[in-house]
């Protein structure tokens, strides 16, 4: 409980010292120690060390793998914060808000990778929307901003009405709101999953797919993608993407079974329009924002492969998955919102003007593609064997491999034009030597999670 | 009166909302489609919760069964309210901005 | 057909038209007492026909041009901000139906509660958003 409780903590306190400091650099500190503080508190409750506990009637459970994505999900705000902080300070006048905003939808993260209730889930995805409608329109003089914001709202709210629609329905077969539900109920005489409860986690299912950019529930993701600032962006289609498959897959392991035979059917439908939606979109785009957009619907293509699967190799997938995806994302977009110009062409000859920075950006797109020797490569791995693992048909993971193939066509073209085009690449400003740092770190970090992705599963279980 | 009157007036509810949704140009006009959306929930879980209280009574007298339900919807209720003071805000910044609030000129974004 | 009998059989309550039939009565007598009430007053009532009696009701101040005209912002921060506060109150009905079964741990929670409510209320104030002048 000790990360929910602090972030709400710090959240609050980030809100009084935005009238009490009036200092811009000083929110960034402020939001940096507050993260280090949030998490070492929950590596502090993972290792049973302390913890704050309340009496939540049933409501939250606490388990090594939510706690687990809880640090991984921290940590990556914190390097996000130390990578972009100077970015998110600039985007308007509202400096220590949207650093706010941050520390309550990880409360939400923290509730999601936690509950044990619908109603805690339903609380969690709300906290994160709501939050991220803001900074989605954060940018207020800016009308592709404004567009985003309220396509994101309305559709975010759409469907928040049929995640509540399904939750009434299985409330109304199984009589508490429950993970496990009463599993069996009395159905036209006989003992059998009922229809309402069928149709309501239908509809839930539904509305997470939404949250989580699936396809056919992936059109509003390019638009609010690109019309959101590219700081928040960057955090949207990440961190909070993988908590929503966190949720997803907590709902679904407690509830497994329950579609019976046609699951076999509609989820791979799912991965399999996913990855093509995203792929092959991503092809034809020319601005680099854009096609991070479709990425991001392909890789959440990947990610559907863990709810497929549902077992342990599975939910360590997923957890490798966030990682590489979450480290590299940010890494390009704390990149591109230095660039002046977000085509493909912006891009050109980055790399004889930013050596390091190009490197580092090489890595990530490499990481992106799942090239050997990058974390990229055994997140997708990991996907791809747990479905094996759970007797997934050959031509699944053939779908999955040969769309991987075409990914490797978009993201090269970013090397293409970083390393083997002339051109000036601008930027707003020359990156600091700091900045240049993180990115190696981060560069780093992925390489080494690469060669030896056994060390972020190590925390897992000891 | 038979649960399924309930269950048929909240479809029916809940679908009129999803057509506003769809077809409605004005933007604050979807918006009370949504907010129509979460009130056939609410409705519905209303007489979910009576329903499975009656049913919990004629086993046990002092039953609280059927309690949560309705406490879900004063959670409703209030997530509901934070979503149109940040729906409406985002809708008033939008109209400061283009002087319009109808959804189909949202269209700068597509390439 | 199977699931409306499932359904079927959790209703408890008989069905039929006599059930109806205090809520028939309800009805006549709301629409009789509002028709007649009405139609009373305009037959008996006296008739001063001037023109501030067709002018909107302010609360006795003079009426200002159309209601139907742009205004300022505040009006529209003060609206959100009643909206918010206002629904948040619905959490005591449950808490002051259950005070003395909670004991001082529900009192906890709602103290709780109410200071989170407050930070918010004094963020508010020391923003700015309830000042009406600039």
């Amino acid at each position: 409980m000790n990360a929910i409780i602090v972030s709400a903590v710090f959240g609050v306190l980030m809100m009084f010292a935005s009238f009490l400091v009036n200092n811009k650099n000083v929110y960034r500190y402020l939001a940096i120690i507050g993260l280090s503080v949030l998490l070492l508190a929950n590596i502090l409750e993972t290792y049973a060390i302390w913890s704050i506990k309340f009496d939540s009637f049933l409501q939250l459970s606490f388990e090594r793998f939510g706690l687990f994505f809880n640090s991984i999900a921290i940590a990556a705000t914190l390097f996000y914060v130390l990578l972009s902080g100077k970015d998110i300070v600039r985007v308007g006048n509202y400096s220590a808000e949207y650093f706010v905003l941050i520390f309550f939808i990880l409360c939400g993260v923290s509730l999601i990778t936690s509950y044990n209730s619908l109603l805690m889930l339903f609380l969690g995805i709300e906290i994160i929307s709501i939050p991220l409608y803001i900074l989605t329109g954060s940018d207020k003089k800016n009308l592709k901003s404004n567009e985003a914001a309220l396509k994101y709202f309305l559709m975010g709210a759409f469907s928040t009405g049929l995640m509540l629609m399904g939750i009434a329905l299985s409330y109304g077969a199984v009589g508490n709101f429950g993970l496990e539900g009463r599993g069996v109920v009395a159905f036209g005489g006989s003992m059998r999953v009922s229809f309402l409860e069928v149709a309501g986690l239908l509809l839930l299912f539904i509305s997470m797919s939404f949250k989580a950019s699936a396809a056919p529930f992936h059109f509003w993701t390019p638009d609010v993608y690109e019309g959101a600032p590219s700081v928040f962006t960057s955090f949207m289609a990440t961190i909070v993407k993988a908590t929503v498959f966190i949720g997803m897959i907590k709902l679904l392991e407690a509830r497994t079974g329950i579609f019976g035979p046609t699951w076999q059917i509609i989820l791979p439908l799912m991965i399999v329009l996913t990855l093509a939606i995203g792929n092959i979109t991503a092809v034809f785009q020319q601005s680099v924002k854009r096609m991070l957009a479709y990425s991001s619907i392909a890789q959440a293509g990947f990610m559907l492969f863990a709810l497929w699967s549902a077992n342990d190799m599975g939910r360590e997938g997923i957890l490798l998955y966030s990682v590489a995806y979450t480290l590299a994302t940010v890494g390009i977009f704390a990149v591109l919102v230095k660039m002046k110009d977000y085509t493909f062409d912006g891009f050109n000859g980055l790399a004889a003007k930013q050596p390091l920075v190009a490197a580092s950006v090489a890595v990530f797109v490499l990481s992106l593609a799942g090239i050997p020797l990058t974390a990229g490569f055994f997140a997708k791995y990991f996907m791809l064997a747990s479905a094996i693992k759970s007797g997934a048909g050959v031509w699944l993971l053939v779908v999955a491999v040969v769309f991987a193939a075409v990914s490797v066509y978009y993201y090269f073209r970013l090397i293409q034009a970083m390393y083997f085009k002339e051109g000036e690449a601008e930027m707003f400003e020359q990156p600091t030597n700091s900045f240049k740092g993180m990115l190696a770190i981060f560069a780093v970090l992925l390489i080494v999670l690469g060669i030896a992705p056994s060390l972020l599963f190590n925390y897992l279980y000891f | 009166m038979p649960i399924q009157y309930y269950i048929f007036l909240a479809l029916a509810l809940f679908s009129i909302g999803i057509i506003g949704v769809l077809t409605r140009r004005n933007a604050i006009i979807v918006f009370m489609c949504i907010e129509l959306m979460l009130n056939s929930v609410n409705l519905l879980l209303v007489a979910f919760s009576k329903m499975h209280h009656a049913e919990a009574l004629t086993a046990v007298a002092d039953t609280t069964i059927g309690i949560d339900a309705q406490l879900f919807v004063f959670f409703i209720m209030v997530v509901a309210a934070a979503e149109v003071a940040v729906g409406l805000a985002i809708i008033v910044m939008m109209f400061r901005n283009t002087h319009s609030v109808d959804v189909h000129f949202l269209n700068r974004l597509k390439n | 057909m199977l699931w409306t009998n499932f359904l079927m059989n959790v209703s408890t309550a008989s069905n039929t038209a006599v059930d109806y039939f205090p809520i028939g009565i309800q009805l006549i007598f709301a629409v009789g007492f509002v028709a007649t009430m009405i139609g009373v007053s305009a037959l008996i009532g006296p008739k001063r026909q001037t023109s501030d009696k067709l002018q909107s009701f302010e609360s006795g101040i003079e009426s200002v041009g159309n209601a139907r005209q742009p205004m300022a912002i505040k009006y529209f921060l003060v609206a959100i901000l009643f909206v918010l506060f206002d629904v948040e109150v619905i959490f005591f009905y449950p808490y002051a139906i259950n005070f003395r079964d909670l004991g001082w741990n529900g009192f906890f929670a709602v103290l709780m509660f109410v200071s989170l409510f407050l930070a918010g209320f004094i963020y508010i104030i020391k923003k700015g958003a309830l000042k009406w002048e600039d």
